[in-house]
């Protein structure tokens, strides 16, 4: 009975190694936790399903975010409405978005390059496609160009969406694919809640829509969402079935207070969803056109595809 | 025998009765139809992860929903009420008295399980089994959500219940010549389990509740627009539910302390290092739970807190392990199927445990936190550990409850298949982790090396599926038609080796 030698050994070393243990991630942890007092800050925002980002100098980005190599970032992790959790794995960076907080998180990333965003706290519907794009750019100081004061367009893979700012803002482009750089005074709603100390958290999508003004010249056909239609079983588009003449811009204006989509395809699951239009994510009381002259004549489903419940149909003549 | 399939004692003569080998037996058969109903749960999440993209599922909520119910099933509906069942069984034998202490509590406790089993099932929540608000108060569907609350609610109680009389009984029911030094193992970690358990569950009970009310809109405890707070569920939840990791694996451990010595043939390395790693580990055992939380925002000093408290509580689980190995080195050990399970076991446990430290080193947790690391992580615990020592504890109580012999050849294919298919399934897993893949998707990104490291996966988990597709079989089979069993020496041992304690006693009122 009792310990015996060989036992005490074995306890000694497995302690040992332990404590090694410890007061090497004890060290590690102490120089990840204080951001260096000149790191530029970024605002994250987690809510179903989407990521958006604010740099300090206002820009605003959705499901993508540019950085540049070798510059300290801090990041304010924020969510609108569930808790999520944002990781790039690549950097070993995680960090929760809990609503009714600000979590904070710094890195500087030393390789440029495209790296994965993901949600690691499981969030509801669609939080397998909670992803999102890091471009981390060489650091030389020509990169985002923006032109003021002109239209902005966006291609997006095969269809064409425009964005148009509420407040007059301005969309610029740079970079491969979807790649969408957003000025200040757009998605103003969101911005305004946010620094309010993150306080917005709310059961809902955050956002209150303030001024919908939609400064489109609604010529052409328009779409609504009116509100509520984030709510299963509600209207979810005005009208839900649509008839067109091709090469007709329809302008889609966004009147409930959650981010919604009109993209092609059934579900989020079809094979050609988004293929053929899709206006990306529309802030509340935003607007974006969807310009048919690329797209086929006949009859095309759409959807939300943040909510994918939200069902309409499309007849291009 | 309290089983015997060839002459059936009739059913209400079990069902109604509150005589303890009854209650182990149906607490045994509900616990195990939960580990199949389960389990075939997970045969399916493999087959939908088996390729990227949405097959079987017609989307990331209807996955939520079978993993959730299939962790919930397992972990509560598997593993406690089995660990209870053998309880029952053995506790009062051990002990020497004729019955648990309150028997007709114990058919009570018992009794609250099918209703929260019909809740679990019958909602299908997907909340995923830490329900974390605002997600479950604001958004999750009801009435699956609500009844999962109340299915938990019951379970809870069921378990302390429980718990509460498995310590009256040690402690007071205690036949006066049995010194509670010279009490097995099995009992010591009955006793620490049962501590644990009331010391730990309540404080989830009241969640529930918070949650309920939450999900009410009455209250806004854990709802940020009404003041509230989310990350306080996540302590509640968690200072449950770490205690709860060592509430499912102390029985496993006690089953180990039985089955190693008596199939090494050789007395237990160290009866008094056993007992001080069991008592130590459930005290430890409630200073590390926010270690579930390094990504929530806590401050550094709480974090280096808790991945102390964590570090704190390995030595005690590393003492079993070579209590385990210093009793079987040096003797003539008989590989039988209880041991075999058992030998696998603590092999896993090792690994695991391995796996546990490198979660709680901070800087590496924001690396595994939500990937399928963790997923592999506690899966090496819940069935590479807890559910391999549980079902070579059925092998073993085997001849004891039915009288015949399990068929020794299909046990030994059954380890093989179950064995390499855990260290695949849940070895690859952790790798998959360390490839940013996160857990509880419905769909991963179409990159070669997720793909194939998911199908081998798929593969593992199958193995582990058909192996206990077997095993049912065995039992349904050996039950009927078994060569009858020795009751003495059903394992053929030989002389000098006890047990099932005083058997003799075992069937008092049949
Ligand atoms: C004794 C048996 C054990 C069981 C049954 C067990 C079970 C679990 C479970 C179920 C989880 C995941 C919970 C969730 O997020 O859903 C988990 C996570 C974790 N376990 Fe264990 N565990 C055990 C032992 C250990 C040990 C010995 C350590 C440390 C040395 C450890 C460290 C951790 C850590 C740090 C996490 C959090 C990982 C993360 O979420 O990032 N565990 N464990
Ligand atoms: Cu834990």
């Amino acid at each position: 009975m009792g310990h015996s030698t060989p036992e005490w050994v074995y306890i000694g070393a497995v302690t040992a190694i332990l404590i090694w243990v410890g007061a090497e991630s004890w060290n590690i942890e102490h120089t990840l936790e204080y951001a260096p007092p000149n790191s530029e800050t970024v605002r994250v925002v987690g809510q179903q399903w989407f990521w958006s980002f604010e740099h300090a100098d206002g820009t605003q980005e959705i499901n993508e975010l540019h950085v540049k190599e070798g510059i300290p970032y801090r990041f304010e992790i924020v969510s609108n409405d569930v808790v999520h959790s944002f990781s790039v794995p690549d950097f070993a960076m995680l960090m929760d978005a809990v609503p009714g907080r600000v979590n904070t998180m710094w890195n500087v990333f030393d390789e440029p390059g495209e790296y994965l965003i993901e949600c690691r706290e499981y969030c509801g519907m669609l939080h397998q496609d909670m992803r999102a794009r890091l471009f981390v750019e060489p650091n030389t100081d020509n990169a985002t160009a923006v032109t003021s004061g002109s239209e902005p367009t966006i291609s997006q893979g095969t269809g064409t969406a425009t964005v148009i700012a509420p407040g007059g803002g301005e969309v610029g482009t740079t970079g491969s694919g979807t790649m969408r750089v957003v000025e200040p005074g757009n998605m103003t709603q969101t911005t305004a809640n946010d620094s309010a100390a993150g306080n917005n958290a709310t059961s809902g999508n955050g956002t209150s829509s303030g001024n919908a003004s939609s400064t489109a010249a609604a010529s052409g056909p328009t779409l609504s969402i009116p509100a509520g239609a984030s709510t299963a079983g509600n209207p979810a588009y005005a009208p839900d079935t649509l008839t067109v003449k091709k090469g007709d811009v329809i302008t889609v204006s966004n009147d409930d207070t959650a981010p919604h989509t009109v993209t092609n395809g059934a579900s989020p699951g079809d094979a050609d969803a988004g293929k053929l239009f899709d206006t990306s994510i529309i802030m509340p009381a935003a607007t974006a056109q969807i310009d048919t002259a690329t797209v086929d004549a006949g009859e095309h489903p759409f959807h939300c595809t943040v909510h994918p419940f939200m069902t309409g149909t499309l007849t291009v003549q | 025998m309290v089983l015997e399939l060839k002459k059936p004692r009739p059913i209400w003569e079990i069902i109604f009765s509150t005589h303890h080998t009854d209650i182990g037996l149906l607490y045994i058969i509900a616990s195990m139809t939960a580990l199949f109903a389960g389990g075939g749960l997970a045969m399916a999440i493999r087959a939908e992860l088996f390729l990227p993209g949405i097959q079987i599922f017609s989307g990331q909520a209807d996955f939520a929903r079978f993993f959730t119910v299939h962790g919930t099933t397992l972990l509560f509906l598997w593993l406690i009420p089995f660990a209870s069942g053998v309880g029952n069984y053995l506790i009062p034998i051990m002990v020497r008295y004729k019955d648990m202490a309150w028997p007709k509590l114990n058919a009570v406790a018992f009794w609250m399980i099918p209703p929260c089993m019909f809740l679990v099932w019958g909602g299908f929540s997907d909340t995923t089994w830490n329900a974390y608000p605002p997600y479950s108060i604001l958004k999750a569907p009801g009435p699956a959500a609500d009844m999962w609350i109340v299915g938990l609610k019951l379970l809870g109680l069921s378990s302390v219940l429980g718990a509460i009389n498995f310590t009256v009984t040690i402690l007071k029911m205690k036949h006066p010549d049995l010194p509670l030094m010279k009490m097995s193992l099995f009992a010591w970690a009955t006793l620490a389990t049962s501590l644990m358990i009331i010391v730990a569950i309540p404080t989830f009970a009241a969640s529930l509740v918070m949650l309920y009310t939450d999900r009410l809109g009455v209250t806004g405890f854990f709802n940020p627009e009404m003041g509230g707070d989310p990350i306080a569920y996540q302590h509640l939840f968690w200072f449950t539910f770490h205690p709860e990791v060592y509430i499912f694996v102390l029985p496993a451990i006690g089953m180990m302390y039985e089955v190693i010595p008596t199939f090494s043939r050789k007395p237990l390395f160290s009866y008094y290092s056993g007992v001080v790693a069991l008592i130590v580990i459930s005290i430890i055992g409630f200073g590390s739970w926010a270690h579930h939380m390094f990504a929530v925002g806590m401050s550094f000093t709480e974090k280096t807190v808790f991945m102390v408290g964590t570090l704190a509580a390995v030595p005690s689980s590393a003492m079993h392990v070579f209590n385990f190995l210093a009793t079987m080195w040096g003797g003539r050990i008989k590989f039988a199927a209880p041991m075999l399970f058992s030998v696998g076991a603590i092999l896993l446990f090792f690994s695991a445990g391995a796996g546990g430290v490198v979660n709680t080193a901070m800087p590496l947790d924001f690396l595994t936190h939500d990937s399928y690391w963790v997923v592999g992580h506690f899966h090496l615990f819940v069935m590479g550990t807890i559910s391999l020592a549980f079902t070579g504890f059925i092998y073993y109580l085997f001849p004891l409850i039915t009288g015949r012999m399990y068929d020794t050849k299909l046990a030994k294919i059954h380890f093989v298949m179950t064995f390499v298919g855990i260290a695949v399934i849940f070895g690859i897993q952790h790798i998959l982790g360390l490839y940013g893949l996160p857990r509880r998707v419905v769909d991963y990104l179409p990159i070669p090396e997720l793909i194939i490291m998911n199908q081998i996966a798929s593969f593992g988990g199958w193995a582990i599926g058909a192996s206990y597709a077997l095993f049912l079989y065995n039992m349904i089979k050996s039950a009927m038609f078994g060569k009858p069993a020795n009751p003495k020496d059903p394992f053929e041992l030989g002389t000098g080796v006890e047990y099932y304690y005083d058997y003799a006693r075992r069937e008092p009122h049949h």
